[in-house]
């Protein structure tokens, strides 16, 4: 029996014994071989490699949006994948965040509107009547605080590349989750924009004390890490 | 809450969920329409069905019973009888026979010709009836058909209270002419006036010869009546009782007896059967099936009506049915269009029947607001169906609705405020189930070939 790796108090997220297997026609692909990785409270980790060696299968296993084909995902010392459906979407909502690479913005929604999506998923119409006025003063104090003031009633549509990825990050930091999940949030963009989105998500993380699991190729990005994990045909090494 | 948010917002942002909503909006509206003038037709019809019979008709064929009795020749033991019950409020004797209406000539000679080659033209088959005035007012609806506003040409009878006295002006040529009352359309169609003369042709079969013996005799016209009956008013012609019985001389005074109820809803059902058992051992009437109701009586036509309505119903549904699948392929499109979506919404947080809901939600909304739309047209469509053909019809120059044929001077509508409900929600039954499939598809959708769907 494999031995598991214990983890540790100050751990936030914990992977444990992660495989994913893909079956393509009747050959089965395993592209993540028994990963652990610990991202503790707090913690800016850098999740590197080169493509295909798994980085993003197992973002979206630790972000409780593909099950693993065995492991467990352990957050706040519970195993995330045991738990029920609802719960689980709950968790997803209130304790994780995510920034894409492609901003993934709703695009009949303005900057505001778009911010409080992961409120107006949590809460109930009910509740969310009762805290509109409180969540949508927040949600203009995000983007003007992110710069974005002259931008709250703009689409998706009618906003930068840069603008929208800080849009997406406001919406991440939102209901002030535990963990943020960024998958190469400036590679989409120019160098420039991309260090100023760069400069202000790691401003918030350490502002806000949250962890932040950051998968990038870009060495000079993951620098500015306290830990950088690398992974290598679907292992860490 | 983002269901309600997301739902009505892709709503307004999509242009072809329109299509949706007004062909939702199409099938109710016409439906709650066509249904309301159907159900409007039926119950004038009704009206008029029953105007001309009353409630209940006591037919005495002089057939024998079968203990070789006949029915008595003078209707007043069967009018005693029934105007003994309390329930009756009141009873007319009426003689009817059929004849043919012929014009132009003075000599009966004249009629014999039109008889011999029919299809020269000018005949007319009619229903001659044999009434009592003041007890045929009290019994059915020809003194409002007397009194009714005619639509083609006014020769109505100068006295309600002796609608067969002599027209004004009218000077015989030789011994006076019995009046006669004519349907409007027959007037119409005969171009017969106040005091035009007419020609009544009619054969009778002599029961013991089988022989059959013509017979003719000239009526003068004291007034025509609008029952708004079509076949009342193209073929009937009412004589006094006495005169008619006279003009057949067979010595038959009566063929039938109407009944009217005080309450025909109430006490309908209970006096036929009390009729047809106390009737018949009376030797009054020959059988029980001789008591019918009115409604016994035209229960083809009325039957008719109901079934086209039903017919109607069904085929307008499929206009709802139609829509709804206009809904499915709306949503299913939008559903491949969103997939992206779907899956920010899965990683914010969002579970599948949450998303099932969301698109449910927009089937929802396209029903609230074409079967509500629908429902607000169809309910106007139909209360102010008449002033909308006339204009229609005047701005267009061709008669939509044809008056003269329906013999209504509006089109009638009732809305029952049941149907549109259930209509309605009918609408809403069915689109929602149709909304359910794609929906259903949306919630089952994996968050991450969601995302990666571009």
């Amino acid at each position: 029996m494999p031995k598991v790796r214990p983890v540790a108090t100050d751990s936030l997220i914990a992977a444990r014994g992660i495989v994913k297997s893909f079956q393509i026609a009747d050959r089965t692909l395993e592209v993540l071989h028994g990963v652990d990785l610990d991202v503790k409270r707090g913690e800016l980790v850098a999740l590197m490699g080169a493509s295909g060696a798994g980085k993003s299968t197992l973002i979206q296993v630790m972000g409780l949006l593909d099950r693993p084909t065995s492991g467990k995902v352990l957050l706040d010392g519970s195993d995330a994948w045991e738990l029920p459906l609802a719960e689980r979407a709950a968790l997803r909502n209130r304790a994780i965040g995510f920034v894409f690479q492609f901003y993934h913005l709703l695009p009949e929604l303005n900057a505001v509107e778009n911010v409080l999506l992961p409120a107006m998923i949590g809460n109930s119409w009910s509740g969310y009547k009762q805290r509109a006025k409180e969540f949508k003063d927040r949600a203009r104090g995000m983007l003007v605080k992110f710069g974005l003031e002259q931008r709250l009633d703009h689409r998706p549509a009618q906003l930068s590349g840069g603008e929208r990825q800080r849009v997406a990050i406001a919406r991440a930091l939102f209901l002030d989750p535990k963990m943020i999940i960024a998958d190469e949030p400036t590679g989409n963009l120019d160098s420039a924009t991309g260090e100023r989105v760069l400069e202000l998500l790691l401003t918030e993380q350490h502002e806000r004390g949250v962890s932040l699991l950051l998968v990038t190729h870009d060495e000079r990005l993951a620098a500015h890490c306290q830990r950088i994990v690398r992974m290598e045909d679907g292992r860490v090494v | 809450m983002y269901k309600y948010f997301l739902s009505w917002r892709y709503m307004r942002a999509r242009r072809t969920n329109l299509i949706g909503v007004v062909g939702i909006g199409v099938g109710v509206g016409a439906l709650i329409m066509i249904l309301s003038i159907m159900t409007g037709f039926l119950e004038e019809t009704k009206k008029s069905l029953r105007g001309g019979l009353s409630d209940i008709i006591l037919e005495t064929d002089q057939r024998m019973f079968r203990d070789g009795r006949r029915v008595p020749h003078s209707p007043a033991p069967l009018l005693e009888a029934v105007r003994a019950d309390p329930r009756v409020a009141g009873a007319c004797a009426q003689l009817s026979w059929f004849g043919m209406l012929t014009q132009g000539g003075s000599r009966s000679a004249y009629a014999t010709e039109q008889l011999a080659d029919p299809q020269k033209g000018n005949l007319s088959g009619v229903r001659l009836f044999g009434i009592d005035v003041q007890d045929e007012y009290q019994t059915t609806e020809l003194r409002a058909a007397l009194a009714r506003t005619p639509l083609l040409g006014d020769e109505r009878v100068a006295d309600l209270d002796d609608p067969f006295a002599p027209p004004e002006g009218y000077v015989p040529d030789g011994r006076p002419l019995a009046s006669c009352l004519v349907g409007e359309q027959l007037a119409s169609e005969w171009r017969l006036r106040r005091g035009s003369e007419i020609w009544i042709t009619t054969a009778l079969i002599d029961a013991k010869s089988g022989e059959v013996h013509p017979s003719d005799r000239r009526f003068v016209v004291a007034g025509t009546f609008r029952s708004g009956e079509n076949e009342m008013d193209l073929q009937r012609i009412y004589l006094a009782r006495a005169e008619l019985s006279d003009f057949l001389g067979t010595g038959r005074e009566y063929s039938q007896v109407l009944v009217r109820l005080k309450d025909y809803e109430r006490d309908g059902t209970d006096v036929q059967l009390d009729f047809q058992s106390t009737l018949t051992q009376q030797g009054l009437v020959p059988r029980p099936e001789f008591v019918r109701t009115w409604e016994d009586y035209r229960r083809p036509l009325l039957g008719a009506i109901e079934n086209e309505r039903v017919l109607m119903a069904i085929m307008l549904s499929l206009v709802v049915v139609v829509a709804a699948f206009t809904v499915f392929a709306i949503l299913s499109m939008m559903v491949t269009e969103k997939r992206r979506d779907i899956g920010i919404l899965s990683a914010l947080g969002a579970t599948g029947p949450g998303i099932t809901g969301l698109f449910v939600l927009i089937g929802f909304w396209d029903t609230l607001l074409g079967a509500t739309g629908g429902a607000i047209l169809g309910v106007l469509g139909a209360v102010y169906i008449d002033p909308f053909e006339r204009g229609l019809s005047h701005t267009i120059g061709v008669e939509i609705f044809n008056r003269k044929v329906y013999l209504f001077d509006h089109i009638p509508a009732i809305v029952n405020p049941v149907w549109v409900g259930v209509i309605v929600l009918g609408a809403f039954v069915i689109a929602l189930l149709f909304a359910l499939v794609p929906a259903w598809k949306a919630g089952r959708l994996h968050p991450l070939d969601a995302l990666r769907y571009e």
